[in-house]
């Protein structure tokens, strides 16, 4: 079963269309990947996605009830992880308080936030020191780890990443798209964007997006 | 509550911003705590000294209202004899008015408010051979021993300059009575008078003899023991005399502030005045009456009588102000005419005490209005900057799922704790410089209100006094009425302004700074909220990338 799908979902900047139809279904325990070239609306699609825009046109389901009925905001801090291209973490805070202020927002009634926290970090490969350090002194690698640790802080059924690679050397590369698949292996729904051939084929379903070419008629 | 924690992270964080805003919020602080010190210092003065103040007042023609009432407004009058002043009018309204009798002061006595009442009646007389004025005019003395007129006011009564029956007699008299209704309405020989006898007693409360008590200077310029016995004479009738016993010599410490003595009337010098009982000044006031004997003038066709001029008034006590102003109103409804005041001198000269730090207390309101309307502009300013500036914080914020109220509560309560502790740490150093600030300023404002008064005095070539009753008398048409009752000091010529002023830091002027950091807060987190609520999360991130 879908715990997140669209249907004939369409987006555009003003009058510029940018997603067309676009009806997708994601089940949990699967990693998909989302590819297309660049303008084809890839990140859109996972602003739609995440809740941080709106569709113009189509529904989308998560779980069956439309997210139009869910509050935004608890939908983007309980139901969905978000790993943002760029991260997108508190620069003045350090790791561990940037994952540690995502359970806060969510809500997560456990006790001992820092300890969960440290631990999460340390799944995704950073040990306490790093956790401790402020992001800013922070490499990319570890801030992407950052920012996964991050979107797994509050167990969100669902994993968005944007481009999860792109900024990465090979084996860093490796190293995270392992962690997502161990994510979807332990039953989460794990949803990549990215243009990446590499990253496609280390994912069990891809949807490829195609940029819409756009007719002009005065030109005509 | 991690808002909370969060706001508190993000101050520590920001260090930088915050000091900045923590200074100007404490610069706001220190001059709020001092102008609402400088406030309360003003408000706590008037309400321990009105608690404490046992408020006198007389009742009195009122001059000023009748003459504006007749449309003397200064202009002139027309041709056909409208408008104008109608002086006339006016001095035969005043002929028949003058003041009330006894029964009607005693009757505005009955009222509720009044807690004690006290009455003097005053006449003027001439002394004789062997009893003369104390007098500074070196021409006086001889001319007096004749026993008729006053040689420092040539063309008196006596002299034949012929006033209008008696009245001016004040004036031109060697000597001034009074006499007092019982020993409460002697306040000059109070606990904390300025008067007190020096040898033998005060004449018995209520006596119908002649007995009385005169001033130390008169006893030495006389040669007068306690014991012996003085000769006055009517002003106005040379064979009418009366022989009073003197039991007592006294010393009044405010002698030399008696304002009137610059009218050059010996019986307006302090020394020269007599005290006695009103029963027994009353005795001669009717034994007058009764053997007066009224002339024309052939000249002038006007009536003169040889009636000894007196005059009565009346003093009431009440416990507090609130009373005072409880009296205006029932001395209306027990029928006392619009043409007659009541007037407290006791609260003219508080009043006047209170000026400069009035006039300091409206200058610190003022100061603090200026001050919170720039503070709050800066804090307003600075905000702005600080929301843009942390755009895309709260950019990650709300993309995290936190609401944007709640992003704009955790710039709220940053703005409120750095303004909070600022307001602290300025209410300390306030409440320090409050009272040395506030006694400077207030010196400068007594200073400044003294050199005027020094200013309008050497003007005059004399002391005035503005607004403190006296002025009122200046004319020198007839002995003010309540000379006597009014407390030395509040009249005579500067006023007595409060100087210095303790430190007012109580829990009002807390809680009122207090407030000003809400207001504060709110102002300039208000802006904040707007900017916070306007952004959107996509657009911030997006324009980022």
């Amino acid at each position: 079963m879908a715990v997140l799908s669209l249907k004939n979902v369409c987006f555009s900047y003003g009058k510029t269309p940018v997603l067309q139809d676009v009806s997708y279904d994601f089940e949990k325990g699967k990693m998909y990947c989302i590819v297309g070239k660049s303008g084809a609306g890839k990140t859109t699609l996972l602003s739609i996605l995440s809740g941080l825009a709106e569709a113009s046109s189509g529904s989308i389901m998560y779980n069956d009830k439309d997210i139009k009925k869910i509050d935004k905001y608890k939908f983007r801090s309980k139901y969905i992880g978000v790993i943002f291209q760029s991260y997108n973490l508190l620069t003045k805070f350090t790791a561990l308080e940037n994952v540690v202020l995502s359970m806060e927002i969510a809500g997560v009634k456990k006790i001992k936030k820092a300890e969960k926290a440290l631990e999460l970090l340390e799944s995704v490969g950073l040990d306490e020191d790093e956790a401790n350090r402020r992001v800013l002194k922070l490499s990319g690698g570890q801030q992407q780890r950052v920012a996964i640790a991050r979107a797994l802080s509050y167990d969100a059924e669902i994993i968005l990443a944007d481009e999860p690679t792109g900024n990465l050397d090979a084996d860093t590369q490796r190293e995270i798209m392992e962690i997502f698949r161990s994510l979807a292996e332990s039953g989460k729904c794990v949803i990549l964007v990215s243009h990446s051939a590499e990253v496609a084929s280390m994912c069990d379903e891809c949807y490829e997006l195609k940029r819409i070419i756009q007719k002009n008629i005065k030109r005509k | 509550m991690y808002i909370i924690k969060n706001a508190i992270k993000c101050i520590g964080r920001a260090k930088g911003r915050n000091i900045l805003i923590g200074i100007i919020a404490l610069v706001i602080a220190v001059s709020a705590c001092i102008g609402l010190c400088i406030r309360q210092a003003a408000e706590s003065a008037r309400e321990s000294t009105l608690e404490t103040l046992s408020v006198t007042a007389t009742i009195s023609f009122d001059r000023q209202s009748m003459m504006s009432q007749m449309g003397g407004r200064g202009e002139k009058p027309s041709e056909n004899g409208g408008g104008g002043f109608d002086k006339d009018s006016f001095k035969e309204m005043m002929g028949q008015s003058g003041s009330l009798s006894l029964e009607e002061y005693q009757t505005y006595a009955k009222a509720d408010s009044v807690s004690d009442f006290y009455y003097t009646l005053s006449a003027s007389l001439n002394g004789s051979e062997n009893f003369e004025p104390v007098s500074t005019d070196s021409s006086d003395t001889d001319s007096t021993s004749g026993g008729n007129s006053a040689p420092s006011m040539p063309g008196g009564f006596g002299g034949g300059m012929g006033g209008g029956r008696g009245q001016m007699m004040g004036a031109q008299s060697d000597f001034s009575i009074v006499g007092f209704s019982g020993d409460n309405a002697m306040t000059a020989f109070s606990s904390d008078g300025t008067a007190s006898i020096t040898d033998g007693a005060v004449f018995d409360e209520g006596t119908e003899n002649y007995d009385c008590i005169i001033t130390e200077e008169l006893a030495t310029f006389n040669e007068i023991a306690v014991g012996d016995a003085i000769e006055f004479t009517n002003p106005n009738n040379e064979d009418e005399a009366y022989t009073f016993t003197v039991v007592g010599i006294y010393t009044d410490t405010a002698a030399n502030q008696d304002a009137f003595s610059f009218m050059g009337a010996t019986s307006t010098d302090s020394a020269n005045k007599i005290y006695t009982s009103y029963a027994a000044l009353k005795k001669i006031v009717d034994a007058s009456e009764a053997s007066a004997v009224t002339k024309t003038d052939e000249d002038t066709d006007r009536e003169y009588t040889t009636e000894l001029s007196s005059n009565i008034s009346a003093t009431y006590v009440f416990e507090n102000t609130d009373d005072y102003y409880q009296f205006e109103e029932d001395v209306r409804d027990l029928g006392l005419d619009e043409k007659y005041s009541v007037s407290s001198a006791d609260l003219k000269a508080f009043e006047n005490s209170m000026l400069p730090l009035e006039t300091l207390s409206t200058m610190a309101g003022y100061f603090l209005l200026v001050i919170l309307i720039i503070g709050a502009i800066i804090l307003v300013v600075l905000n702005i900057l600080t929301v843009r500036e942390r755009k895309y914080e709260i950019g990650v914020l709300t993309a995290m799922g936190m609401k944007k109220a709640k992003v704009a509560l955790q710039f709220l309560t940053e703005i409120f704790v750095v303004t909070l502790a600022a307001v602290i740490v300025g209410a300390v150093i306030g409440g320090v410089c409050a009272s040395p600030v506030a006694n400077a300023l207030l010196e400068n404002q007594v200073t400044s209100q003294s050199s005027q008064m020094q200013q309008i005095d050497k003007n005059f070539g004399r002391d005035q006094n503005f607004g403190g009753g006296k002025g009122g008398f200046s004319g020198g048409e007839m002995t003010p009425p309540d000379d006597l009752e009014i407390p030395e000091g509040m009249l005579g010529g500067a006023a007595e302004y409060i100087t210095e002023i303790n430190s007012a830091m109580n829990i009002t002027v807390v809680l009122q700074l207090l407030g000003i950091a809400v207001l504060l807060t709110l102002v300039a987190g208000l802006v904040s909220m707007l900017f916070v609520m306007r952004y959107d999360p996509l657009k911030i991130l997006s324009n980022r990338d």
